[in-house]
């Protein structure tokens, strides 16, 4: 099941990069988290854990449902088009996508011993899911694509995290929580005021301060 | 009510700084090592950065006083946003308090993650398009790079429960098994943590949001952006940086500090000559001086230490005189470009006076006491035999001198705009310059032997002895 699941987040990750709207890149956020609940609930199960069943379940509701649906309201409000603005087309992207997902597996292969198959492989599919993160922040030119592509970011994070026997600290990963919903809302925020300030969220187009 | 809440806010600072100062002497100088249930932990080097850190909020919070008070004057901001100001002020300052004193590296990161947090809305405090751009920009920037952090720590973890079953984020706990973790493992986090918090700590080439923070944030927090929290996250990378030099040997953890740190200086330089704004000036010179203390580190002898940790303090003081007199000018002048500043001495004598001794300061002119770091820095390097380091060092202060020395003549001796703009300086003000000149001075001639147990004590943990 778990293996399932990693393919899901592979699959759901590359597919991020063929998006070209709002509303698509967020769904396959939710689908993305939703993943990764999904495999923090089946380590709780297999290991009886209470810590990594309330971990699953924050995933699942912040993640899953309250993120998005901010995100949903903070697009509402400010009236922006639904496009993400490429500066690649789909197809350079998922090329590049591809040859990020060998490096993911390259780094995967040099930290983690070939016996231990699972963390290789679920180490590679984080550093995957890193890197295309970083790869939208830097590719789309929408104020909003380069939260949700630093919030992938964190999900690979969240991912990596996932190879520690027993997982990382439980108060640690509250505040983590904690840390990401008060950053998602500081975010929407500044996003609010660009569209206030600028009439638009193009960071293409924030380029005021040189030098 | 403004005027008075900001005595209130300084009065509470001083108090603070007392208590840093007495923690400092306790801990610092008598070499303790407190640990609070495994949570915190404070040794010399959290409680010396504990001090600087106090000594800058005192700072700023004197020169916030009339600093907020003639900004609410001018309309530039509400009586609303005045309080806003106030509470923000003190939600930062209580967030770099907390980095040097968490012993959990998670913990860690979200206290340096918080400090983002809570300053990118003193950035973009005046929202205007350049401010707001500003702290979107270090927004995102300092947000990718301590997710890179993060994914550091997780490396650590790792390293550590796979070497000893151990399900620990302390740092106490991973430089006690230290030297059983798996050194490739902890090479390539280090390179996380590197670059990940050396983005915040306004290490080249990850610094490109410092100088648009710097110069679009509220002036009393350009000194404590540029004074303190470039250091709270290069703290991070020392606490992080002892675990490698003891698990993989020193030279992996100095080496890669010595690139960074030269290469902070040169792009520093570079656009110190060609610079026209003056804050964005002085952040290119924090650039430079946390490059210095970077390359301090590098060269990893008792000597170089040290310097790089009394440079960090003399850094943090000189540079926040140096930010809170660009404030002061670009409120009377209504500009901080630099090609309609001139005759500062004139006008804003006061200012003026501090501003040159803050300029003598950061280009290392005796008797200030920057010069006494770097001179301190530059013979660790031809002692420690790294001649072309010591070389390129001497020759890279120079240009960078040269430079501040044609834009600071300009500014400061120029003929005052017309008509004359004329000012009388407040008190708080005279306070808060008096304060940062008698560090600026007093270093520069003579060092307590409190604060030199101090930083020797420091220096022998950055060191691992």
């Amino acid at each position: 099941m778990a293996w399932l699941c990693l393919f899901a987040i592979l699959l759901i990750t590359a597919e991020t990069a063929l998006v070209s709207r709002f509303p698509a890149l967020l769904r396959n956020f939710r689908y993305q988290s939703l993943c990764l609940a999904l495999l923090v609930f089946l380590a709780a199960w297999r290991e009886g854990s209470a810590e990594l069943y309330i971990i699953a379940f924050l995933l699942f509701s912040l993640k899953v449902l309250l993120i998005p649906h901010l995100f949903d309201i903070l697009i509402k409000r400010i009236g922006s088009s639904d496009h993400l603005g490429l500066f690649l087309n789909a197809q350079v992207s998922l090329f590049l996508v591809f040859i990020l997902g060998m490096i993911a597996w390259f780094f995967s292969s040099f930290v983690v011993s070939a016996s231990a198959y699972l963390d290789q492989l679920t180490l590679g599919v984080a550093c995957f899911v890193m890197l295309t993160g970083v790869f939208l922040m830097v590719s789309r030119i929408k104020a909003l694509a380069q939260v949700i592509g630093l919030l992938i970011m964190e999900n690979g994070v969240f991912l990596a995290a996932t190879i520690i026997p027993g997982g990382m600290p439980f108060f640690i990963e509250i505040a983590l929580f904690f840390d990401i919903l008060v950053s998602v809302m500081i975010f929407g925020l500044f996003i609010y005021r660009i569209n206030a300030i600028f009439t638009h969220i193009d960071v293409s187009k924030l380029s005021g301060l040189r030098g | 009510m403004i005027k008075r809440l900001g005595i209130l806010n300084a009065a509470v600072h001083f108090i603070l700084w007392m208590a840093a100062l007495y923690f400092f002497v306790r801990v610092g100088a008598g070499n303790l090592k407190l640990s609070f249930g495994g949570v915190l932990y404070a040794d010399a080097l959290s409680a010396f950065l504990i001090f600087t850190t106090a000594t800058i909020n005192f700072a700023a919070a004197l020169f916030s006083v009339s600093f907020i008070a003639t900004d609410l004057i001018l309309g530039k901001i509400t009586e609303r946003k005045a309080l806003y100001y106030y509470l923000l002020f003190n939600l930062f300052a209580a967030a770099m308090f907390l980095v040097p004193l968490i012993n959990n590296l998670g913990g860690l990161w979200v206290a340096i993650e918080l400090t983002t947090l809570i300053s990118s809305f003193l950035v973009g405090f005046y929202n205007t398009r350049h401010s707001v751009e500003a702290a979107w920009k270090y927004l995102i920037i300092c947000s990718v790079g301590i997710t890179l952090a993060l994914f550091g720590a997780i490396l650590f973890t790792f390293a550590l429960s796979t070497a000893t079953g151990i399900k620990s984020l302390n740092w106490t706990d991973l430089l006690a098994a230290a030297k059983m973790l798996n050194p490739n493992i902890v090479r390539i986090a280090f390179i996380f943590i590197l670059v990940g918090y050396g983005t915040k700590a306004g290490l080249a080439p990850m610094h490109t949001w410092l100088p648009d923070a710097h110069s679009q944030a509220v002036s009393p927090v350009s000194a404590m952006l540029s004074g303190v929290l470039l250091k709270c996250s290069l703290y991070a990378i020392l606490r992080y940086g002892m675990v490698v030099a003891q698990c993989c040997g020193a030279p992996f953890y100095t080496n890669l500090m010595l690139v960074f740190g030269l290469l902070s200086l040169i792009i520093a330089c570079i656009f110190i000559i060609t610079q026209r704004d003056l804050k964005r000036l002085l952040a290119y010179s924090s650039i430079e001086h946390l490059g210095l203390i970077a390359i301090g580190v590098g060269l990893n002898s008792p000597l170089a230490l040290f310097g790089a940790l009394l440079h960090l303090f003399n850094h943090a003081v000189s540079k926040a005189l140096m930010f809170f007199c660009a404030g002061r000018i670009s409120q009377v002048y209504g500009t901080h470009e630099m090609k309609k500043i001139t005759g500062v001495s004139r006008v804003l004598p006061v200012t003026g006076f501090a501003m040159l001794v803050g300029f003598f300061a950061l280009i290392g002119f005796p008797p200030c006491s920057i010069f006494i770091s770097e001179f301190y820095l530059v013979s660790a390097a031809f002692i420690g035999g790294s001649y072309f380091v010591g070389v390129l060092l001497l020759g890279l202060l120079a240009v960078i001198g040269a430079a501040l020395l044609y834009h600071f003549g300009k500014l400061l001796f120029g003929k005052p705009p017309q008509p004359a703009i004329s000012s009388v300086e407040p008190y708080g003000n005279w306070l808060a310059y008096g304060f940062l000149l008698f560090f600026i001075i007093g270093l520069g001639i003579f060092i307590p032997s409190v604060l030199q147990q101090g930083l020797n004590a420091a220096a022998a943990i950055l060191r691992g002895e």
